[in-house]
């Protein structure tokens, strides 16, 4: 009996000193690094948009090689969920309670996010700009959550309104991939064209597995739709756009920013792109502005040599600009309360996207946390170039 | 009216791609009555390759359309003597299980290589220009599709039906003891059906490549190939083939006219469907072994 007591005093001992050791820095900060961790599809039917976690890669090495944030190295753990929620949790978990990290940045997907979303905000966990446009990251608002990709949703407001308004389209439909991807470019354009006193003249659902798009073409044909959204996969707006012109079909093509790396749709659909309009967040592969011209040396000097300079790989910087930005301003005493606060503070920031507004945390106020609200369109060009065709719009 | 007839004709059109898979699974089947789940990743290995040839080493359309089939005959001869001939004990279950794994490890090879990124294979033929019918528009690509997957089916069918080989194929299906006794290298046999199994799978690749070519172009039509076979009875290479054009125009109607959304796994409905009604598939004479 004694024995035992003296057992349970020593155990209670080492769990009081280890603890009392570890009190003094916050979780995945050491004196010399930062632990970062994020996800993205490597392989898998969703891996060209895995570019974003390597985008982030380069960024953060660029930091490294220039010294860090406040004498810190970031210390980068990035895996691979394949798009697949099950693995995006237990990949998160591993890390966060295996290493520890301060901090997730980006990540892709919506369900893959949506899988991690209570397990990091019951913990307190930072997460800075998810790679997806979901509403489901505002409503309702997260204090440790910072939302920057623009709505999808207020994106198929936009298109909608510069459908109806400026091009003067008449039939609206859309292709939207049955998810909540999908949905919310649904939503938008319904909310939307509710406001002249329109609504959505088909609406098809694409599935993930379907590789056959005659019969979605088909139903737009029949409802005589005169302009098409596509909210879907790269692939699937290709094969919508391909299977059309065969039909003979020709309505204008509207998409999402998620379709918007316009030389690679070109590449893919052999020249169909030319015209499309699309909706798109940050600033184009081939602007000249001082930090893009600073990534892009950054991205010849680190990244694989098969690597593309495209929309998803730089956006993969600037959805963890603020994040790095909020943890310069915090300075050396580097935590998790003062990290947010400082996310807080930003106004008006701006990076390779939109500009970046963020505000003290309110819960009847989703816009406090989602940062970048505007977007502009463009025209996909011969050859994959852009034509801007306006500013920086944001929803009314 | 138009709307039928241009469901109809898309159903013909989609179906044909199937057909091609469901031809090559049948092949093997009917040989060694294992499934051949790598089967559409071995057409991915040999169309990859060839869109590489094509793409970066400025190979002409006609010798690489040749070699890609040449080399999908050498890659399924090459597995079925390095890897299944390999296995210990062999029975159906852990073949179908080696397939699967083969499967995993083709898809991963080909991610590995040629990235993610969705890509488009040259083709003579434009992937989107169309032929009318009256008011029914058909893509030249889909008929180049169809008239492969009927005239490969004729040939097949003759090949089984009355040459030597085809013959000895049956056999080895059948008994494959007695037909060793008979004097057929029953081995060889089945290492020349993974070869011409192959070969058919990567017609379907290269006829799949032109409009959606990446890591996993391959799983629908691998499955719904899989899904007419079955519904065929998996020994028929004309039940095969019936059962892609069935599954591509019901499918079509059944997006056009009932949901959309349901119309993808409307084809493994119809499998349940078909083997609760008659079991042994559609075109079904299976052998049947007698003790």
């Amino acid at each position: 009996m004694k024995r035992k007591g003296m057992w349970i005093t020593s155990v209670a001992a080492a769990l009081f000193l280890a603890l009392s050791f570890g009190a003094g820095a916050e979780e995945g900060v050491t004196d010399t690094t930062i632990r970062i961790g994020q996800w993205g599809p490597q392989t898998g039917p969703a891996a060209p948009w895995g570019a974003v976690a390597r985008g982030t890669g380069v960024y953060f090495q660029m930091i490294n090689d220039e010294g860090g944030i406040n004498g810190r190295k970031i210390d980068y753990r990035m895996f691979d969920d394949a798009y697949n929620p099950a693995r995006t949790i237990a990949g998160v978990k591993e890390l966060q309670e295996g290493v520890g990290i301060f901090g997730w940045a980006s990540g892709v997907g919506t369900a893959p996010g949506l899988a991690v979303k209570d397990y990091l905000m019951d913990r307190k966990i930072p997460w800075v700009g998810p790679a997806a446009g979901s509403l489901h990251w505002i409503s309702p608002p997260q204090k440790h959550l910072f939302a920057v990709y623009p709505l999808y949703y207020s994106e198929a407001q936009i298109l909608t309104k510069y459908a109806v308004a400026d091009l003067g389209m008449k039939k609206v439909a859309i292709a939207y991939q049955n998810d909540d991807y999908g949905k919310n470019g649904v939503a938008g354009a319904e909310k939307e064209l509710e406001k002249h006193g329109m609504k959505l003249v088909a609406q098809v659902p694409v599935e993930m597995a379907d590789t056959d798009m005659r019969p979605h073409v088909m139903q737009f044909r029949k409802s005589e739709a005169d302009v098409v959204l596509l909210w879907v996969t790269p692939t699937h707006a290709v094969r919508i756009i391909g299977t059309a012109a065969a039909m003979q079909y020709q309505p204008r093509w509207m998409t999402t920013s998620t379709c918007s790396d316009f030389p690679l749709m070109m590449a893919i659909s052999k020249g169909l792109f030319k015209g499309v309009i699309a909706a798109t967040f940050g600033e184009l592969p081939d602007s000249t502005s001082p930090l893009m011209v600073n990534y892009r040396k950054a991205f010849d000097k680190y990244a694989a040599k098969e690597e593309r300079w495209g929309l998803f790989f730089y956006a993969g910087i600037g959805f963890v600009e603020p994040m790095v930005e909020a943890m310069r301003r915090s300075g050396r005493n580097l935590t998790r309360e003062r990290f947010v606060a400082e996310m807080e503070g930003l106004r008006n920031f701006q990076g390779i996207l939109g500009p970046i507004d963020f505000a003290p945390f309110d819960m009847n106020d989703p816009y406090s946390r989602q940062g970048q609200k505007a977007v502009f369109l463009v025209e996909c060009l011969d050859g994959g170039g852009y034509k801007q065709l306006t500013d920086w719009v944001e929803p009314d | 009216m138009t709307d039928f007839l241009q469901m109809i004709a898309s159903g013909i059109a989609v179906g044909s791609s199937y057909a091609l898979m469901g031809l090559a699974m049948v092949i093997i089947y009917k040989t060694s009555e294992v499934v051949n789940f790598a089967q559409g990743e071995m057409a991915l290995l040999s169309t990859f390759l060839t869109y590489m040839v094509l793409e970066f080493h400025g190979v002409p359309y006609y010798m690489a359309f040749p070699g890609a089939l040449l080399f999908a005959v050498f890659l399924g001869c090459f597995l079925e003597f390095a890897v299944l001939r390999r296995a210990k004990q062999p029975n159906v279950l852990g073949m179908i299980i080696i397939t699967i794994g083969l499967e995993m490890i083709l898809m991963g090879f080909v991610s590995w290589k040629f990235g993610a990124d969705p890509k488009t294979m040259p083709f003579p033929i434009g992937a989107y220009e169309s032929v009318a019918l009256g008011d029914v528009f058909v893509s030249s690509l889909e008929v180049l599709t169809f008239v492969t997957a009927i005239s490969l089916m004729i040939v097949l069918f003759l090949f089984f039906r009355f040459s030597k080989l085809g013959v000895a194929m049956k056999a080895t299906q059948q008994n494959s003891m007695a037909a060793r006794l008979m004097g057929i290298k029953t081995k060889r046999i089945l290492m020349i059906t993974w070869g011409i199994s192959s070969l058919v799978g990567c017609t379907a690749g290269l006829l799949i490549a032109p409009t959606t070519m990446h890591p996993f172009m391959m799983w629908d039509p691998m499955l719904k190939g899989f899904a007419a076979a079955v519904m065929g009875g998996m020994t028929s290479l004309p039940g095969a083939v019936f059962g892609a054009y069935l599954i591509g125009i019901i499918e079509n109607l059944f997006g056009g006219y009932i949901s959309i959304e349901f119309k993808s796994v409307v084809a493994f409905f119809i499998i349940v469907l078909v083997l609760c009604v008659k079991p042994s598939g559609l075109f079904a004479r299976h052998f049947v072994k007698k003790v």
